[in-house]
């Protein structure tokens, strides 16, 4: 039975193989544009931090939190790199207990804006596990996936996939946190479609999808949930009350330009006109002070990454590496457009974080654990199985 | 069975999987780029036009307030920069504003009601910054400023405020400033003014308002989404400061008044007196003394509704400047109006003699001299200067109320003087036409007696008292009473410059006013008004003795006591054959029941420190408590 499939590396055959092989197969260009992608969060959390008259470079501001954030995950993705993924694959059910256990803790002792409960806070800092949840969530799915390749053409194990993350897909819309919920739904979906389960059942799963939405449009989502995700259909928003955010978004980058206004010299941001301009609204900020060449620039580096994330996973030959690459990419993607595009008003009001940018050290972390897994995967494929 | 087998299920169908997910990430970011440049670069200027729009504002730049001196130069009112405290309740939640209130009356040690208060009588909208608190002193403005993130909503303001020199003693004239109101905004809104400005509310502070206020500049200003002003662009016109005032008054004069009618009220134990100081040959005001007085640098300050009540509900009613916005019945002062009225309208001669007796019965009434005995036969000098009521009860038998009444309008009774001080009243003249107006019927014959001695429905302000005796001073001119002499601009040109104000020139005689003012030195030299033909000055006037109100268990009512003097000019040599005199002096004592005219001793007191007479003319045992009527 599958039992080699499953079986973790020892340590003892990693550390034989030269060091300098492992480095070869270290996607440079994937670490680079994911270090590039967060030093444009870096950026973004400096000229958030002048505007409060405060030395951004003192302790506590928006930027030294990023500073010490981004050396977090720095620490956390080398430490991913190093970790054997293969672990991973045995240890799926207690990663999917663990996933399930801080979702249920968060629910239990987490604080959030106006009842809701999204992050547990330790002393000066707060963490929203709902990020690294995703990650664990991909891992889960991945070695469910992967361990079932050959039955990928019956109902049962799309079902099952679907029924793995049910639960905590629910326990995140319970925060209530619609936007981290529809993440988990992306990332099912790119997972299953990137895994090859059949055309058949992914179609009638769309279907089965689409009926649900009357049903959730009028028993699950909340008033404010439906107003904040019709807003943009709406030509002449309500400009004073839930149109406010996107109207003052949509000035933000309109008056952008070519160049924008330089960094700091956001008429928008800085004059708090933006609402939540660290966190969901971070690239109105980015649009309007580095303009239509900086928000280029930061579109062509998330889809340099994706290549590189597409890369891995299309050379990795453990199914594992390739349904772990597929799921990182349908989050990293989902949440990149639903982000951009609500904030250019495309796209409903979700508060969806945009990868390494948005301010938040959980969203990083997450991040950089992914991506570290990745390279991971990556660099120990050469130890070819045959 | 390994991976490599399980892998090769599905091969065909993994490589267009990643086409297709690939394709899925060209379309998404290049939809994405589509969208940024629809809105960069294909509708950028709008959206540059609409930030623009949005973030800044026009801004009023207040004008500096004109300044106020005496004749002398002496500056009487001041601004001095001070920190208010104000609040935008847009921006303080409705959920927090407990907290902000209490936590704020406790930094500015108030009345957390005070601040609640300030905020619910805001008289502009939900945007516009309330004050809720002024002269806040710098440790805690920097206090509050500092807790800014903890007090939403609350700024701390630097704003002039007005420093009034002499406080109390000029409060009446000078008046304050404070905030305007809910009820006057939406008119002031038009000519500039600010839901949180300060304006003029009585007084000179008021009646000048336009001159003092300048014209407000404008600056365009950046500012945030919450309103709050970040920095100033550029200054789009500048403010121009208001103009100065100065005063006819001469603050020594004043000060004179003041402690001339102190010292009687002091002694009496009275509560309400006047004292006016004017030059009859221009109807410049030299000292307006109205007591009880308040502090206006309070009410600058912002007063509290408690100190507010308080002086609101003093009977003798502190905030009321008696001179002006108060009216009393004159008494014998009155009847310098017959005796001018008789003369002129040749109901008798400077020779006639009239008699003078303990009363004259008119129907079933009695109308009694006022020392029960009266003179026998009296020419005018002689019932002028004895003050007979039964002379002048027949004088006005003479004229008849209507003819009395000509000759009080003549003097300027019944009708406001148009001082430039707000809220005057005008007084009464008994006619027939008033009376039928009023009461509806006739005069009877017994009330124009009365009204001949200044008593019965009489009501006049003692500024309308001294201006009646300025016009006889100055030969039969009647000026309106000025207080302020020059209107002078920011630049230090005088943009209006002192000119005396004709109301009328009397309808008399020169003759006429000349045996008036000669009888009104025959009621000094008679010692009607005991020593004060011992000054080393010349002095004419009449004093007067006005009851009022209920009588007491004697069946006596209170009265009150005048007195109006004026000297030639020159005060030690000259006579008051000619018109020229260039003082007149006017007291008026409430409700003082002394043994002599406390008036009068007022007036004298005045005199002395006015002409710098070293010895003491003052008579103090008239101001003890007794009856005026009983001595003589």
């Amino acid at each position: 039975m599958g039992v080699i499939r499953a079986e973790p590396v020892r340590v003892t055959d990693w550390a034989a193989k030269s060091v300098g092989a492992a480095w070869r197969a270290f996607d440079l260009q994937l670490a680079t544009y994911a270090g590039l992608l967060a030093a444009v969060g870096l950026v973004m959390a400096y000229t958030n931090s002048v505007e409060n008259g405060i030395s951004p470079i003192e302790a506590g501001t928006t930027f030294t939190r990023g500073l010490m954030w981004a050396g977090i995950a720095a620490v956390a993705f080398i430490l991913a790199t190093a970790f054997d993924y293969h672990w991973l694959k045995t240890l799926s059910w207690p990663v999917y207990a663990l996933q399930l256990g801080l979702l249920v803790l968060t629910l239990a002792i987490g604080d959030g804006v106006g009842g809701s409960a999204r992050w547990i806070t330790v002393g000066p800092f707060t963490f929203q596990f709902s990020e690294l949840a995703k990650i664990l969530m991909i891992i889960v799915l991945a070695n469910y996936l992967a361990s079932r390749q050959a039955r990928l053409d019956s109902l049962r194990a799309i079902l099952g996939a679907c029924l793995l993350v049910g639960p905590p897909l629910i326990l995140v819309m319970l925060q209530p946190d619609l936007g981290t919920s529809l993440v988990f739904a992306a990332i099912l979906a790119g997972m299953l479609w990137m895994s090859g389960a059949s055309l058949v059942w992914l179609g009638a799963l769309a279907a089965g999808v689409v009926a649900m939405i009357p049903i959730a449009w009028n028993y699950i989502l909340r008033d404010y949930q439906k107003e904040r995700l019709t807003s943009f259909l709406n030509p002449t928003p309500d400009i004073t009350g839930s149109g406010y955010q996107l109207y003052q978004s949509q000035i933000a980058v309109g008056s952008g330009g070519w160049f924008g206004r330089g960094l700091t010299n956001g008429t928008q941001a800085q004059g708090d006109f933006l609402p939540v301009q660290t966190t969901d609204f971070v690239f109105s900020v980015l649009a309007e002070e580095l303009g239509f060449v900086g928000g280029m620039v930061l579109f062509v580096l998330f889809a340099l990454l994706l290549w590189r994330v597409l890369v891995a996973g299309w050379r990795s030959r453990d199914p594992f590496g390739s349904m772990f690459a597929a799921g990182l990419a349908s989050m990293i993607l989902f949440q990149l457009v639903v982000n951009a595009g609500m904030v250019m008003g495309i796209m409903p009001i979700t508060g969806i974080p945009l990868p390494f940018v948005t301010h938040g050290g959980a969203s990083l972390v997450s991040m950089a654990i992914g991506l570290g897994i990745l390279q991971s995967i990556n660099i120990r494929q050469t130890r070819a199985e045959w | 069975m390994n991976t490599h087998l399980d892998r090769s299920a599905v091969p065909d169908r993994r490589f267009s999987r990643y086409i297709v997910f690939g394709l899925i990430v060209v379309l998404a970011v290049g939809a994405l780029t589509a969208r940024l440049f629809y809105l960069q670069i294909a509708n950028g200027t709008e959206y540059a036009a609409i930030s623009a729009r949005q973030r800044t504002v026009l801004e009023p730049i207040p004008a500096p307030r004109g300044l106020i001196y005496d004749r002398n130069g002496r500056l009487l009112v001041d601004n001095v920069p001070t920190f208010a405290v104000k609040i935008r309740p847009a921006d303080l939640p409705n959920t927090q504003r407990d907290a902000v209130v209490a936590r704020l009356a406790a930094l500015l040690s108030t009345d957390a009601s005070e601040i609640h208060g300030a905020i619910d009588s805001n008289p502009g909208s939900a945007f516009d910054l309330v004050r809720v608190a002024q002269d806040v002193d710098q440790a805690t403005a920097q206090l509050i400023s500092e807790a800014g993130y903890e007090l939403p909503g609350v700024e701390v303001a630097v704003e002039a405020r007005r420093q009034y020199t002499d406080g109390p003693l000029m409060s009446h004239l000078l008046g304050y400033t404070g905030p305007v109101s809910a009820e006057q905004l939406p008119d002031l809104r038009e000519q500039g003014y600010q839901p949180d400005d300060l304006m003029g509310k009585v007084g000179l502070e008021a009646q000048y308002e336009t001159d003092l206020r300048g014209t407000y500049g404008s600056e365009s200003v950046a500012r945030d989404a919450t309103g709050r002003r970040t920095q100033v662009l550029q200054t789009v016109e500048n403010a121009v400061p208001g103009a100065s005032l100065t005063l006819t008054l001469d603050t020594r004069a004043q000060k004179n008044a003041e402690k001339a009618l102190k010292w009687a009220m002091k002694k009496i134990g009275m509560t309400r007196g006047v004292v006016i100081a004017m030059n009859p040959q221009t109807g410049e005001i030299l000292a307006m003394v109205s007591l009880p007085t308040y502090d206006n640098n309070r009410f600058a300050r912002g007063i509290s509704t408690a100190d507010y009540a308080k002086l609101l509900k003093n009977k003798d009613k502190p905030l009321l400047n008696h001179a002006i916005q108060a009216h009393y019945a004159p008494g014998s002062t009155y009847k310098l109006v017959a005796g001018t009225g008789a003369l002129n309208d040749r109901e008798i001669t400077p020779q006639t003699r009239v008699m003078t007796k303990p009363y004259l019965t008119l129907g079933d009434t009695k109308f009694y001299e006022w020392n029960r005995r009266g003179w026998g036969p009296c020419n005018i000098y002689c019932g002028f200067g004895h003050s007979s009521d039964t002379f002048f009860y027949q004088l006005a038998g003479m004229l008849g109320s209507d003819r009395l009444g000509y000759w009080a309008n003549q003097y300027g009774f019944g009708a406001p003087s148009g001082v430039d001080l707000p809220s005057e009243v005008a007084g009464i003249v008994p006619t027939n036409a008033w009376k039928q107006d009023a009461l509806g019927a006739e005069m009877f014959p017994g009330e124009t007696y009365q009204a001949g001695i200044g008593q019965g429905y009489d009501a006049v302000t003692p500024l309308q008292l001294i201006n009646a005796y300025a016009a006889l001073a100055n030969g039969g001119t009647l000026y309106q009473p000025q207080i302020v002499r020059e209107i002078i601009g920011p630049d230090g040109e005088v943009v209006r410059p002192f000119e005396p104000k004709v109301i009328h020139e009397m309808d008399v005689r020169p003759s006429v006013l000349r045996v008036m003012r000669n009888a009104a030195r025959e009621t000094v030299t008679l010692r009607h008004t005991y020593n004060l033909v011992d000054l080393p000055i010349k002095i004419a006037g009449k004093s007067g003795t006005a009851e009022f109100g209920v009588p007491d268990s004697r069946g006596r009512l209170p009265y009150s006591s005048f007195f109006v003097g004026f000297t030639p000019k020159d005060p030690k040599h000259g006579s008051f054959d000619k018109p020229d005199s260039r003082l007149v002096v006017m007291a008026f004592a409430h409700d003082s029941r002394t043994k002599g005219n406390a008036a009068t001793e007022i007036v004298k007191y005045f005199f002395q420190l006015h002409y710098g007479i070293k010895k003491d003319y003052r008579l103090p045992d008239l101001l003890e408590r007794g009856n005026f009527y009983e001595i003589d």
